[in-house]
């Protein structure tokens, strides 16, 4: 008898191939339109910001694994979609230390404490910029920040001018068109909504986000903003200026799709995308802040784990038929 | 292997097999000298077997342990009994294989022992249970299980395998007859049959009903067909014998019918081989050949680290030996070459949802699996649906994360009756 040795282990025998590194990879590639967007609008300083963002957040997973003497796993990428989406919503100009701060609070303290990837309960990536947002609030002002630059549109980040001047003042400042095609000041990756939109559809076409939660915070957006703007449309704006500027685009599919902290169940995501949206125009025109975007999803991802108890009911169960 | 198509807003669909056309003979493999036979009772070193090594064996003849045993196994040839050993399968529960000499030339096989078989259950459960197709006989005579339906199973379960549509195509006659005979020794008042909804069948099946079953995975599974067909819903943590419904493979029921016709038992098993390159080969063997002969027939080599799975790509089992027997239930056999096998990961869920969606049993995977890996098995019956797993093993089919997902939850079912069994 010869004693061939074989391979032992448990059905199924297939899988359908997909891996992590190639979702992530997926992500990445999704965001190049708006990235490369940024870049060209604002030059090499945007391309210093992303680099050192991504691979800060990738060396502070890599410490993190060394000090728990765990296995490394940055190989799967997931560092380096939070580093790149943490770069993106950064203005070009943020000094060095406030990037590294903002990628340690994002990996560390949002990831790897939890426990790593997918245990998570909120999205590394916002609550690394929740952190600069209340710690440094200087650097967000984004007409501050581009204050060497010459563009050839309104140089004016949207969401503060309409808080700070009222509807009336910013009305004819902002066409739709320039909006959507990025000429508009803002985050390095968020400014372009088309190529969010083109890399959102592309995701949800590969089947890497859940397509439930980017439409129904877009539903959200334009609902509520539509309320209030045919409530009093002197104070209120409509929503084209909400949906196309800010971090809404972002957030709509690539923030809030984040897999450990979003709902996985169809009613729980249609209820999360859209009260997340309700929380971002709640914000933008009653609350503080010009943009809600962050502390809104942060404050679903909060919410999520009781939602998602929504779930459809599995076969035979409490079933006492025959 | 399927893999993941480029565009996935809807959730990948995997398709049954249909068998082909006007499908071949299947190759006859030649009786081996040495067969191996499992028995499924342990070997009790304290008490006189009756059965020991060096003992003279007849073709047909019940080998059985002990005088009180009700478990038997039923020798295809004429030979000597070489080896009783012990035997444990990925579960660790235990049996016994016997190693039968086959001592007699190819063409002086003796005919096979003639049964004393009445129109009864108990004296089919008596002779029969060891039929290629495995009849569920054990069941049906246990008079504890009220059973008042039996599907026959012209469909396949698993992917890839396609013997029963290929039992039904060529011998549909005597799975007429087959059914016959089960409807009179069991007298079980319904009758129903699976047959996949684009097999082309001629004529009809008189009295039995039909239920044509979708090609897509997993619709052949018993608690699929107790749902769409029906109309039960399995209660969590029952079988379908709890509902009073058996189900019973086509080529079981074709095996009864030729049992009855020469009161005498059958031990030739067709089954469905996969080689490496996804090469189908039908083959007729007899049950105790080692599957090391097969893949020999076919010339298809066995490397190191290859893999060979019993029954179908998503519910098999692999084996650990080369000489694994054939056996009563054994459909279908792929060989898989080790550059294919996907790898497994440790990592833990991410969340992404893709089990969920695939779950044709809305089981909320990706909260059951975390509770499983911390061996809450109580709570993830309780409140995450353990039970009302159909263990189809699409979950795992789709894990990005590559978790064993249908090892976790075969785990914990066995595991949470070890706990109940200790209450």
């Amino acid at each position: 008898m010869n004693n061939t040795k074989l391979t032992v282990s448990h059905a199924p025998f297939w899988h359908d191939g997909d891996s992590l590194f190639q979702m992530n990879l997926n992500i990445m590639l999704a965001t190049l339109p708006a990235v490369i967007f940024g870049i060209i609008q604002f030059g090499a300083p945007a391309v210093g910001v992303l680099a050192l963002s991504l691979s800060s957040a990738m060396i502070w997973e890599l410490i993190m694994n060394v000090i728990s003497k765990k296995k490394i796993t940055i190989g799967d990428l997931d560092a380096a979609v939070i580093g790149l989406l943490f770069g993106m919503m950064l203005p070009a100009t943020a000094p060095w230390w406030f990037v590294i701060t903002g990628t340690f609070v994002a990996v560390i303290i949002g990831k790897m404490i939890f426990g790593g990837i997918g245990a998570n309960p909120f999205n590394p990536a916002l609550l690394g910029m929740a952190f600069l947002m209340l710690s440094w609030k200087v650097f967000f002002d984004f007409d501050a920040a581009y204050v060497n630059y010459e563009f050839n549109f309104t140089a004016l980040a949207p969401l503060a001018a309409l808080k700070f001047q009222g509807v009336s003042e910013v009305a004819g400042l902002f066409p739709l068109g320039d909006l959507i095609m990025g000429k508009q000041v803002g985050a390095i990756g968020s400014t372009f909504g088309l190529g969010l939109i083109l890399g959102g559809i592309y995701l949800i076409l590969r089947g890497y986000i859940r397509w439930e939660i980017p439409v129904s915070f877009i539903a959200g957006i334009i609902v509520t903003s539509l309320c209030f703007s045919m409530a009093n449309p002197d104070t209120y704006a409509g929503p084209a200026i909400h949906l196309f500027s800010g971090y809404t685009l972002i957030g709509a599919f690539f923030l809030a799709t984040e897999n450990s902290s979003s709902p996985v169940n169809q009613i729980p995501m249609l209820i999360y995308g859209f009260f997340a949206a309700v929380m971002i125009i709640l914000m933008r025109n009653i609350g503080a802040y010009a943009d809600g975007t962050i502390l809104a999803i942060l404050l679903l991802n909060v919410v999520n784990p009781l939602i998602d108890a929504i779930r459809p009911k599995a076969l035979g169960k409490g079933v006492n038929n025959a | 292997m399927i893999k993941r198509s480029f565009f996935t807003l809807t959730k990948p669909r995997l398709s049954y097999d249909l068998v082909e056309p006007d499908p071949k003979e299947p190759k006859l493999i030649p009786i081996p000298s040495n067969l191996i036979l499992l028995l499924n009772e342990t070997v009790d070193g304290t008490r006189q077997a009756l059965i020991k090594q060096g003992d003279a064996v007849e073709k047909g003849e019940k080998l059985r342990l002990y005088d009180d045993s009700t478990e038997y196994t039923i020798s295809p040839v004429t030979g000597t009994l070489t080896t009783i050993d012990s035997y444990s399968d990925d579960f660790g529960s235990t049996s016994t294989y016997l190693v039968i000499k086959n001592d007699q030339g190819q063409a002086s096989q003796k005919e096979s022992i003639t049964y004393d078989l009445k129109d009864d259950i108990t004296s089919a459960d008596e002779y029969l249970r060891t039929l290629p197709g495995a009849p569920p006989l054990k069941m049906l005579a246990n008079d504890d299980v009220k059973i008042s339906t039996i599907v026959i199973t012209c469909a396949d379960t698993d992917l890839l395998s396609t013997t029963h549509q290929y039992v039904t195509l060529k011998f549909l006659d005597e799975i007429k007859e087959g059914a016959q005979i089960l409807k009179r020794i069991t007298s079980v008042p319904k009758l129903c049959i699976t047959v996949p909804e684009n097999l082309k069948i001629q004529g009809g099946f008189d009295t039995i009903q039909v239920f044509k079953t979708s090609m897509a995975y997993p619709s052949n599974l018993p608690a699929m067909v107790l749902k769409d067909h029906l109309n039960i819903v399995l209660p969590a943590g029952q079988t379908p014998e709890d509902l009073g419904v058996c189900f019973i493979s086509a080529e079981a029921v074709v095996s009864l019918a030729r049992a009855y016709k020469t009161k005498s038992a059958d031990f030739e098993k067709v089954m469905t081989i996969i080689g490496k390159q996804g090469a189908q080969y039908r083959v007729k063997a007899t049950i105790g050949t080692p599957l090391s002969k097969i893949f020999k027939t076919f010339s298809i080599h066995i490397n190191e680290q290859d893999r060979i799975i019993i029954g179908g790509p998503m519910k098999g089992v692999a084996t650990y030996t080369p000489h694994h027997p054939v056996r009563p239930d054994m459909d279908t056999v792929i060989l898989q070459d080790r550059d294919i096998i996907p790898e497994l990961s440790d990592y833990p869920c991410i969340n992404c949802g893709n089990c969920i969606r695939i779950c044709p049993v809305n089981v909320p995977v990706n909260i059951l699996v975390r509770y499983l890996e911390a061996d809450q098995y109580e709570e993830a019956a309780d409140k995450y649906d353990l039970e009302s797993c159909i263990e189809c093993g699409l979950c795992a089919y789709v894990c990005t994360a590559k978790i064993p997902l249908y090892q976790y939850i075969k785990l914990g079912k066995h595991e949470l009756l070890n706990l109940r069994a200790d209450v």
